[in-house]
């Protein structure tokens, strides 16, 4: 009886640690980093908006134009029209192997310090239909 | 501390100084000009979410942020 006791202890505390072992190496992930750097540099109405919609829009710092980032590592950035529709896409990246937080903090960068620079290296593309492609009136 | 964190492959690489340790102070603009000569974009916070680009190293900057050179997709 009380090695079965003990063993169901061992045991639980054995699933704890597991289970705290998980959420460590999750939240110290690449990816994981990535998204916490990138909501560290963002307005917090950026945030908010990231939180809920898994996007995130920008002004242009040249044009005064609407960008919205998406989640994502390419093909994400779309620029949004008066009427809040995507009206093009703008696929840049920055080279290397680098997680989508890190990506789409330097588009947001890029966008709001030097827009034309960005767009100038960027390859335009037609935005399909999606969810995140919608448009969302202001 | 400041601090100058460089986007890569891992996440980011972060590298702590203290501004007021000159021998530090100047291994860091060290660093600044090797990864802006390299083609990373130097940035720091102006407010939060407020960003501006740097081209020379500011001593005073608490966090600043390099990413690599952009390309299209």
């Amino acid at each position: 009886m009380f090695w079965f006791r003990r063993w169901r202890v061992d045991r639980s505390r054995l699933q704890v640690l597991r289970g705290l072992s998980r959420i460590f190496s999750s939240e110290n992930s690449r990816e994981a980093r990535g998204l916490r750097l990138l909501r560290s540099w963002l307005t917090p109405e950026q945030c908010a908006q990231f939180d809920a919609k898994r996007y995130f829009e920008v002004i242009g710092c040249d044009s005064g134009r609407r960008y919205r980032i998406r989640y994502g590592t390419m093909s994400n950035v779309l620029e949004i029209d008066d009427a809040g529709c995507p009206k093009v896409g703008w696929c840049f990246v920055p080279v290397g192997s680098l997680v989508a937080g890190d990506i789409m903090l330097a588009q947001k960068i890029a966008l709001e310090t030097n827009e034309s620079g960005a767009l100038a290296v960027a390859n335009a593309f037609l935005p399909k239909n999606s969810p995140s492609n919608t448009c969302v009136p202001y | 501390m400041a601090t100058q964190i460089v986007m890569d492959h891992t996440g980011d690489t972060r590298h702590y100084f203290d501004a007021k340790d000159s021998q530090a102070l100047a291994k860091a603009e060290e660093r600044f000009k090797k990864l802006t000569g390299r083609g990373f974009t130097a940035a720091v916070r102006t407010a939060p979410g407020e960003v501006s680009q740097i081209r020379s190293f500011d001593p005073t900057a608490e966090e600043t942020l390099f990413f690599p050179q952009l390309v299209g997709g």
